[in-house]
């Protein structure tokens, strides 16, 4: 879903590099305080992964693929703040080292892939850390909404720069693109829950910190 | 950095590199969805001029002087994601760094 080079308007590129660099600078800010000795192998681990998933295209529907964004899935095991950093690593890295992204969508692309799942995904953190039942719909369909969200926001940046031919209507060209990525969605929310499952069931303390019922006295993170 | 955090590493460095090394090898080369949209509604081609990415030695997810094929791919994926395992550590470094700063002065 990386937006190429030349079809965002300079208003629109510019308005997203603003917004994504803002997210970003009250992400660090905040990672000051959450960042400790597990989180951050962890951090380093997930963007490998992520990176690695997304080189991964399956076959969906006649002629078309998709691949896993994984912001949400960033969002849960890191939370928001800590998820944009780590997503904004991969999309830096495929923009300027694989050329995948256009240099100057960075800041869309990170809006889209990033900030906004990453924000869905720290919503449903809590289900996670209290062993909710709710925890794997919730997180499925999360993931799946996550995705249809950047799709449609991808398509109203393109409409906002000019680059929809006159001829298609705003509704129609949601419409294709979000019935795609409804398939693509559906796979990555099945990817999110069971990523999410195995990381939080073998590395509980590093994603949420001591665990809830500490000992008294004991300091919690 | 205790064995517990050693092996967190270990097991997800391990899965990274077989994906991105080896699975990649296999995904789709089908446009993906924004692409195949953009085909759709007439709208693939860039209607500004690009901004040119830095030079790379990879084209495609594929180190281009190993060729097309496995390891060309395989390069590409195993670099790709120890980058990003590296620019993560620096940043959190950094970060930590700027916070420890913060404390000491008096």
């Amino acid at each position: 879903m990386h937006i190429g080079s030349g079809f965002l308007s300079p208003p629109v590129w510019g308005t997203m590099a603003a917004v994504s660099g803002a997210a970003l600078a009250g992400s660090l800010a905040a990672a000051g305080r959450q960042l400790d000795d597990r989180k951050v192998p962890l951090m380093g681990v997930m963007g490998a992964f992520v990176f690695a998933a997304q080189m991964v295209n399956f076959p969906v529907l006649a002629g078309t693929s998709g691949h896993l964004g994984g912001g949400f899935l960033l969002g849960v095991l890191l939370g928001p703040a800590l998820g944009t950093i780590v997503m904004a690593s991969v999309l830096v890295v495929q923009a300027l080292v694989f050329q995948d992204g256009g240099v100057e969508a960075l800041g869309a692309n990170i809006f889209v892939m990033g900030v906004l799942p990453c924000l869905l995904g720290g919503a449903v953190r809590g289900l996670w850390r209290h062993r909710s039942g709710l925890a794997y719909p919730v997180t499925f369909g999360g993931a799946a909404v996550g995705v249809l969200a950047g799709a449609t926001v991808v398509i109203l940046l393109l409409a906002l720069s000019g680059s929809l031919p006159a001829r298609v209507s705003l509704a129609e060209a949601i419409g294709v693109m979000d019935f795609i990525h409804l398939f693509i969605g559906v796979v990555e929310g099945a990817v999110t829950v069971a990523v999410v499952a195995f990381v939080v069931g073998a590395r509980r303390e590093a994603v949420f910190g001591r665990p809830l019922a500490a000992p008294v006295g004991e300091a919690s993170a | 950095m205790t064995a517990y955090n050693r092996n967190t590493l270990l097991v997800g460095l391990l899965a990274a590199v077989a994906i991105g090394g080896a699975v990649s090898y296999f995904a789709s080369a089908r446009p993906d969805g924004l692409e195949k949209t953009q085909e759709d509604l007439g709208a693939a081609e860039p209607v500004r001029e690009p901004v040119a990415p830095p030079p790379s030695v990879f084209e495609e997810y594929s180190l281009t002087w190993l060729g097309e094929g496995f390891w060309g791919d395989a390069a590409a994926g195993v670099f790709g994601a120890l980058l990003v395992l590296v620019v993560v550590l620096a940043v959190a470094r950094l970060v930590r760094g700027a916070r420890r700063t913060r404390r000491d002065r008096p």
